[in-house]
């Protein structure tokens, strides 16, 4: 296959996650707008929400002032942000297209009619927070309309797994920066650990990453402590969402194409030896790492996986 | 004008059965089978729809049902011609970038080609593969009358079109596939093999395995994308942009997933100057450095030839009959659209004298530009051109209004005739020359109308070769 | 005449190039004017590719290198038999028609004080190469020599607007006045030996125009006269920009790039 197709296959899939994840990240947002703004801690929650999707100073950049509607609009519709809701959709379009037959017509039909009915889901920031509810529903649907057309119609080959590793990539980051963000960003102050609006905000997490129903099946009717919660979100296989979860799959498809091409490459050894090492990892080995610094040194590490995949596969040099 | 399926208001034998059918055809189904088409062409088509366009709107071709059919003797004669064309267009191409025979015969000006921009100084005395340096051309026919075919211009660089040719077909075949079990039609889905067998008889000289052929294309916003990938697709090869291919060594590779694989053939659609930057424009950001000294050196094939757009040069043109009697030694098949050249005294003064009745070519310009139609412009719009003619002689020449030959279409009610040309594709390979039995008809669907491109309201039509 | 040259053109990057392909026409012209005793080529980095021998009879290189970083330097060197044939260059292996060098390009597309030029040295001439001595002493009067008065997108109807220039500039002049009155024209990239002023042992650039029954002559408007044994040649083309000895193109490369040639010419009788 050549290059620039898989690295089209690739990001598409990588901005359809991204859409995702932005959407999730603005229903965090929308529902802490419900709850009565009276705890320090929840007055920065919109600007915390730009800071995860890391577009905080291109937004101040354009908007002098931190406010709900512009905020929402900046992530959702925005033009020249690159990465709004409707640029992952129109770059994931844009990439998928160049390769147009190295996907399904189904496929092409999916990422095509979402790119053309996101126009039709434009509104002007004024309304924007009341329907801001539908709009996220409408995004979640089409990533997985999109994503359900890929696991059922694509052929299982090189291709798919350049697919499958987009997600992966997209999510392992998120998941770990949202973790990140929760404890540097949103809680004022680290005496709020384990306190009410801590628990209150992992819950919120819990369901930005679609996973509160989720946590509470593994883990029984029991309270939100930090240590469930750092086990559920980092290590635990059952958990979609989990760091786990993402380090295997990107271990299991970096090693289909290293056997499908009969050739490794430094990443294959990386992912490889992150995996064994999450995989005996425990909540509290984490706690004593230091949770900063653990999720820290995984996204340099997830990082350095990417550089070399993306040398051998993408770039065509050695690696 | 010639109208190819009523004689003496009689319909034509070989229009028979087509014509009593399209007759019965119900004009409510018409409708629907005419959106039937529409959606179809979508859908299989979709690289119709979505490739050529940055917004949803859909840019299809208009496509009438009505089959343009040409019998097989009339098809005979047309393919002897355009082969005959083909291959005196590759011969004279060698010929001027080596030994320029024609020249020292003082058969063509020398001014004309060593003057001539398309004229590519970089190839002279270059052994281009198997002596090829047009594999694909397509010419534009005109029916004049009953046993009078002629040509308008031949397409050597990248003719573009055959997608729609191969597509038409399949679309009649789903629609109507009654009618080709009544009609024996040559079948024209071979272009595809077709093609990938003459561009790999034209491996290059250091090419010592199975050749591998890529389509180079400039991009997704090309307006003939969609083409490029048809193609790719059917020939089961890769298509490429610049950035797929690198040059080591003087070697030709893609970058794929398994790492740099050699390239033997590149069937190029984009133009000369965007090849190379190193050699043509240095401003070009699709091309690929080095890949024109990789080529000189025999590592690779690009084909079209660099250099090839001078044989189809308005000029030169009209020296075509010229050409062929040249290095054949045979009569011209098909004749020329009768040329005046005003860089000849004689023919300058006809010019002069009957602008009101000509066409009036700027020699390098293509699409519609530096045009004049004498019939259709003003006084002061000749006047203007009068002076240029005057000033440049040499740029100039001039054409009779044309005579197009007419097929019906479905005009809503009704069956009524529009005006059409005919663009086969021929393949000229390594002592092998391919033509499949078909090729584009467009029609201009503004009645009275002698305007066929698709840019101003044309449209297509299958194109049947009866096997009688 | 024996003349001895070196000639080495450095290239310094600001940060890593990921792919930097070059083209050479660095041989001296196969000819009678010039023997070549000695000549080679030679580069600091990435080996030197033998490509192909081109219609104008340049021998073509290609350097090609990967992930570099650093110091690139390309060499020419060797020793060169001259001989002085009046100005007339014989024995040229190229395929190329004269006519083709009747074209116009954007660094010498013909403008009104080309015309006049041209008038200028109309006047009074017994024949065509008279003609064309005449033009070379008109063109070679219609600006100053200023050293970096130009740079290397200076087009002739820009020097002469501006009056200042330097051989290129003068080259490109001369060569815009000769196609203007139909004589083929060509620009020339080579060296010159001026012993008199050492310091001007330098790269130099004039102009060919083919003159019926004598074929290429070799014109200096820069130093009014016709080249002699002093010049060597090395490359042709439309204008400076076609004939460039080295041409190169770096991909996904967003750093600086500097450049220094040095040039040593002797006189080795």
């Amino acid at each position: 296959m050549l290059s620039r197709t898989a690295e089209n296959l690739f990001w598409s899939a990588r901005y359809i996650e991204r859409a995702d994840s932005l959407a999730r990240l603005l229903e965090v947002g929308y529902r802490i707008s419900l709850i009565p703004n009276t705890e320090r801690g929840y007055t920065n929650e919109w600007e915390s929400i730009l800071e995860t999707s890391g577009t905080r100073n291109e937004y101040l950049k354009k908007h002098k002032t931190i406010s709900k509607e512009k905020i929402i609009f900046y992530l959702l519709f925005e033009s020249e942000n690159s990465s709004s809701v409707k640029n992952c959709i129109k770059t994931a379009r844009e990439n998928i297209r160049m390769v147009r037959t190295a996907v399904t017509l189904e496929v092409w039909n999916a990422v095509n009619s979402s790119y053309h009915e996101l126009d039709k889901n434009m509104r002007d920031t004024k309304s924007l927070l009341k329907e801001l509810p539908e709009i996220i529903e409408w995004i979640k649907k089409q990533v997985n309309l999109i994503r359900g057309t890929i696991l059922n119609t694509q052929l299982i080959n090189d291709g798919y797994d350049f697919l499958i590793l987009g997600t992966y990539f997209e999510r392992a980051d998120f998941t770990a920066r949202i973790i990140n963000v929760k404890y540097f960003i949103l809680l004022p102050s680290i005496n709020y650990v384990g306190g009410d609006i801590d628990n209150f905000q992992w819950s919120l997490m819990l369901r930005s990453i679609s996973s509160f129903r989720a946590f509470k099946w593994a883990y029984g009717g029991q309270e939100i402590s930090y240590t469930k919660i750092i086990d559920f979100l980092i290590l635990n296989m059952t958990c979609p969402r989990s760091l786990i979860f993402s380090v295997e799959k990107i271990n299991h498809h970096l090693g289909r194409l290293s056997k499908f091409y009969k050739q490794t490459s430094s990443s294959n050894k990386k992912i490889g030896l992150m995996y064994k090492n999450i995989k005996n990892l425990n909540a509290d080995k984490i706690t004593e790492i230091g949770l900063h610094e653990f999720l820290k040194s995984f996204i340099e590490e997830i990082n350095f996986v990417y550089k070399k995949f993306e040398q051998k596969y993408f770039f065509g040099l050695e690696t | 004008m010639y109208n190819e399926v009523y004689k003496n208001s009689k319909v034509r034998k070989f229009y028979n059965q087509i014509y009593d059918w399209a007759k019965s055809l119900p004009e409510n189904v018409v409708v629907k089978k005419k959106n039937e088409a529409e959606n179809l062409f979508k859908k299989i088509g979709i690289t119709f729809s979505v490739y050529n366009n940055f917004d949803s709107s859909e840019r299809l071709i208009p496509f009438d049902m009505f089959p343009r059919i040409i019998s097989s003797t009339e098809w005979k004669k047309i393919k002897k011609g355009v082969i005959q064309r083909a291959l005196a267009i590759n011969a004279f191409l060698n010929d001027i970038y080596n030994s320029g025979e024609i020249i020292k015969a003082k058969l063509i000006p020398a001014n004309l080609i060593y003057k001539n921009p398309a004229y590519e100084v970089k190839m002279i005395g270059f052994k281009v593969p198997k002596k090829i340096y047009s594999p694909i051309i397509g010419s534009d026919i005109v029916r004049i009358n009953e046993n009078i075919f002629k040509v308008l211009e031949d397409n050597c660089r990248t003719p573009s079109g055959v997608s729609y040719m191969i597509e038409n077909r399949e679309i009649m075949m789903r629609m109507f596939p009654e009618l080709f079990e009544k009609l024996k039609i040559e079948t024209v889905e071979n272009y595809p093999s077709y093609l990938l067998d003459v561009l790999k008889s034209l491996a290059p000289k250091k090419c010592n395995k199975e050749p591998k052929v890529v389509i180079l294309t400039p991009g997704s916003l090309n307006s003939a994308y969609y083409e490029h990938s048809f193609l790719a697709d059917l020939m089961g090869v890769e298509l490429v942009q610049g950035t797929d291919l690198f040059v080591d060594e003087s070697i030709t590779y893609m970058k794929t997933t398994r790492g740099p694989e050699k390239v033997d053939i590149i069937y190029r659609r984009i133009d000369d100057q965007f090849i190379d930057p190193i050699t043509f424009d240095s401003s070009s950001l699709i091309g690929i450095p080095g890949l024109f000294d990789s080529y000189k050196s025999g590592n690779v094939n690009i084909c079209s030839a660099p250099g090839s757009g001078v044989a189809d040069d308005k000029a030169i043109y009209s020296y075509i009959p010229e050409i062929i009697k040249f290095y054949l030694g045979e009569e011209p098949i098909l004749e020329n659209v009768k040329t005046w050249r005003c860089c000849e005294e004689e023919a300058k003064k006809y010019v002069l004298n009957n602008l009101n009745k000509l066409v009036v070519k700027e020699v390098h310009g293509s699409g519609g530009y530096g045009l004049l139609i004498g019939s259709k412009s003003s006084k002061k719009e000749i006047e203007i051109f009068k002076k240029k003619i005057l000033s440049y002689p040499a740029n100039y020449i001039a054409q009779p209004v044309l005579e197009l030959s007419s097929v019906p279409i479905f005009d809503k009610k009704k069956l009524s005739p529009r005006h059409v040309d005919l663009r086969p594709f021929c393949l000229v390979g390594a002592n092998k020359t391919k033509l499949v039995d078909g090729g584009l008809t467009r029609v201009a669907l503004t009645q009275g109308s002698l305007v066929v491109n698709s840019s101003q309201g044309g449209g297509v039509k299958d194109t049947w070769v009866l096997n009688e | 005449m024996k003349i001895k040259i070196a000639h080495s053109t450095t290239y310094k990057y600001s940060s890593t190039v990921p792919r930097l392909v070059q083209c050479l026409k660095l041989y001296p012209s196969v000819c009678h004017n010039q023997e070549i005793l000695e000549w080679e080529t030679s580069s600091s980095s990435g080996k030197i590719v033998e490509s192909h021998i081109d219609g104008l009879g340049h021998r073509v290189q290609n350097i090609f290198i990967k992930n570099f970083s650093g110091q690139h330097r390309i060499t020419s060197k060797g020793i060169l038999k001259t001989k002085d044939l009046s100005g007339i260059v014989k024995g040229l292996k190229e395929k190329v028609n004269p006519l083709c060098f009747l074209r116009d390009t954007d660094l010498t597309k013909p403008c009104e004080k080309i015309e006049k030029i041209s008038n200028e040295a109309k006047k009074n001439n017994k024949n065509i190469i008279e003609f064309a001595h005449k033009l070379n002493l008109v063109v070679s009067n219609s600006i100053n020599y200023v050293s970096g008065s130009t740079t290397i997108s200076t087009s002739s109807k820009d020097a002469l607007k501006q009056k200042k220039g330097v051989c290129q500039d003068f080259a490109h002049i001369l060569i815009s006045a000769a196609r203007f009155n139909n004589l083929p024209a060509r620009y020339i990239n080579g060296f010159l030996l001026d012993e008199k002023n050492s310091g001007e042992n330098t790269t130099h650039a004039w102009v060919e125009i083919f003159v019926n029954d004598l074929g290429w002559v070799a014109f200096d408007p820069s130093h009014k006269k016709c080249i002699d044994d002093k010049y060597i040649r090395i490359s042709t083309g439309f204008d400076f920009e076609d004939a460039s000895t080295i041409k190169g193109v770096k991909t996904n490369y967003n750093g600086d790039e500097f450049l220094d040639t040095k040039v040593d010419i002797e006189n080795c009788q």
